[in-house]
């Protein structure tokens, strides 16, 4: 066994946390927005951040990469300014899952928003709370358990990422090479050193899945009694 | 002190297609009713006051403070408005404990200053017991005790009552319906009561604002728009309920009977009642459960006889309410029409009232709040 042999792992456990981070600070946001706001288009809105769950990953990436890539508006404007280059990057690997994992995130999160009885935060406001206030210390309480197994399932979604991180960041073993494309390369190499590798490596990811599954099961059931 | 009317406005809001409301309404510092049936804009009132919901027009004025006027298009926020509300629905945080409720309004205080207040009205509310409970614990009447003392905590300037009592057993309510009147009275707190039960009405409000299809079409003391009003087929004042602060003075030493006394009125004899003297508690009376005679009375198994004067009668339809006077307290007492002439009943006659103590329901919410 290579000392590198884990690194892979390493490397999706590191963009998993950080693409689910980013996930839970754009996602809050987004999620109360759609929860509780009224404007025109938001319909629009949630369904386009909803697209990533349905879209082929690589179709997702090759859409992700006509923006980040080095010649996209975004991704030129990144290297011209900032010195960023966001394709064949670890940091691709965090955009692309993060992207492809957010509605994970977001679905529950909204629906666990919505389900914060809108005339408790009217008491709340009653009683001189500014809404920053009234939103942290009411609304996300009482709403918590869903925006835990929105993250959850996002950083399950975002370990397991393969398409869309394979189109953004590519494969480049020690700098973009996640857990699941090390997986298929090694599978792609018929020899025993290399499946019993796979076989390593799936038996870890699978464990931080299924450890994932039983943290959200843990966290979505008997939600707030509400009267 | 002579302030200004503490409560005035003149709201307009569409409702629905078939529904507008159009209210103009003063209240001093006293409990204000609003009374109609369901669909008449009781609720939608409140919530304009509250500014939970905005009006299409108008203007609310509480004390020197112009709250929403649409001419100068100012409405002002919630948060700003400093009116307490208490519920139907208690809308207690449920995350939250009893004690962290009640100090959810004080945040900005200092520390011993929130602190303080907030022993001050758990007492004031019969909830410092409770402080360390989570609401899911407590019974509806506590829950809507607690309620009460979260709205009462940041000293509002108006408190408003949309049904609070409807979901509560009948002992909860009256309990909670006392302490109202308590806090009422001691703090002078404005005070604006939805409901559409009359005995709630003629317990705590002191005016009545009678409300139907959007529009206030009738105000006075409570009794007597409510026995002009025509409420129902039969006209009759369902329930009118006595309900009089009293103290445990002692009990019989054979058992069976409590002696309490009404706070500045009389004493009265009622069930036992296992509570030390001295404790504070309620006394509840139906109207219809006294009766009234003249002259003097020997041989009778009713446990009070009580000296009054009338000081008013309020007739309605086949029935009429009778208002009698000892020391402070006002009775109401029902009687049927004849016997208004029958015992030729006049202000300032003299009468007695007679009370059989198993009349007398004992409102404690210490002990008896289930």
């Amino acid at each position: 066994m290579r000392s590198d042999e884990f690194a892979p792992l390493w490397l999706s456990l590191r963009v998993a946390t950080l693409a689910t981070l980013a996930i839970v600070g754009f996602g809050i946001p987004l999620a109360f927005v759609l929860a509780r706001g009224r404007f025109p288009g938001k319909g629009l809105l949630a369904g386009v951040l909803v697209l990533p769950l349905v879209m082929p990953p690589t179709v997702l990436g090759y859409y992700l990469l006509q923006v980040v890539g080095r010649r996209a508006w975004l991704g030129a404007w990144l290297e011209r300014t900032w010195g960023i280059t966001i394709v064949f990057h670890w940091s691709g690997a965090v955009f692309a899952s993060a992207v492809a994992a957010f509605p994970l995130f977001l679905l529950p999160a909204r629906g666990a928003i919505e389900g914060v009885d809108p005339a408790l935060e009217d008491a709340a406001r009653l009683l001189g709370r500014r809404e920053l206030s009234v939103f942290t210390t009411i609304t996300l309480p009482l709403a918590w358990r869903g925006l835990a197994a929105g993250a959850v399932l996002a950083f399950a979604r975002a370990l397991g990422d393969f398409g869309a991180t394979l189109m953004v960041a590519g494969d480049i073993p020690g700098l973009t090479q996640t857990a699941s494309l090390a997986i298929y390369d090694a599978v792609q190499v018929a020899d025993a050193a290399h499946a019993a590798r796979a076989l390593r490596l799936t038996l870890c990811v699978s464990a931080f899945s299924i450890g994932a599954l039983w943290l959200v099961q843990r966290t979505l059931p008997a939600p707030e009694p509400r009267r | 002190m002579n302030s200004p009317t503490a409560l005035a406005l003149s709201l307009e809001r569409r409702i629905h297609a078939g529904l507008s409301l159009e209210v103009e309404l003063a209240l001093e510092r006293e409990c204000g009713i609003i009374f109609g049936p369901s669909g008449s804009g009781k609720t939608t009132l409140l919530r304009l006051i509250a500014g939970l919901d905005r009006p299409d027009r108008g203007r609310i004025q509480l004390g020197d403070d112009l709250l929403y006027d649409s001419a100068t298009k100012l409405n002002r926020r919630l948060r700003e408005r400093r009116i307490g509300m208490i519920f139907q629905d208690d809308l207690l945080f449920p995350h939250l404990s009893v004690a962290a409720n009640i100090a959810y309004g004080l945040k900005g205080e200092p520390w011993a200053q929130a602190k303080a207040r907030l022993d001050e009205v758990a007492t004031l509310c019969g909830v410092s017991h409770l402080l360390g409970r989570q609401p899911k614990t407590l019974s509806g009447g506590e829950r809507q005790r607690v309620g009460l003392a979260r709205a009462l905590a940041p000293r509002p300037r108006l408190l408003l009552c949309d049904e609070p009592v409807s979901a509560l057993d009948l002992v909860s309510r009256h309990t909670l319906i006392e302490r109202l009147r308590t806090i009422q009275s001691a703090e002078a707190l404005p005070m604006l009561y939805v409901t559409h039960s009359p005995a709630e009405a003629i317990s705590l409000g002191s005016k009545l604002f009678l409300m139907a299809k959007g529009q206030i079409v009738d105000q006075g003391p409570p009794l007597d728009v409510l026995a002009t009003s025509s409420l129902g087929e039969g006209s009759r004042l369902e329930g009118v309920r006595n309900l009089f602060r009293a103290t445990v003075e002692d009990h019989a030493r054979d058992g069976g009977e409590t002696h309490v006394r009404l706070i500045d009125g009389p004493s009265l004899v009622v069930p036992f009642h296992d509570r030390p003297p001295g404790t504070r508690l309620a006394v509840e009376i139906r109207g219809d459960e006294i009766l009234l005679a003249k002259g003097s009375i020997e041989g009778l198994s009713a446990r009070n006889v009580i000296a009054g004067t009338v000081e008013r009668i309020v007739p309605h339809g086949a029935e009429a309410e009778v208002l009698v006077r000892t020391g402070s307290v006002l009775w109401i007492v029902s009687v049927v029409a004849p016997a208004v002439t029958a015992l030729t009943l006049a202000p300032g006659v003299a009468i007695h009232l007679v009370v059989k103590a198993r009349s007398c329901l004992i409102l404690d919410d210490e002990v008896r709040d289930p």
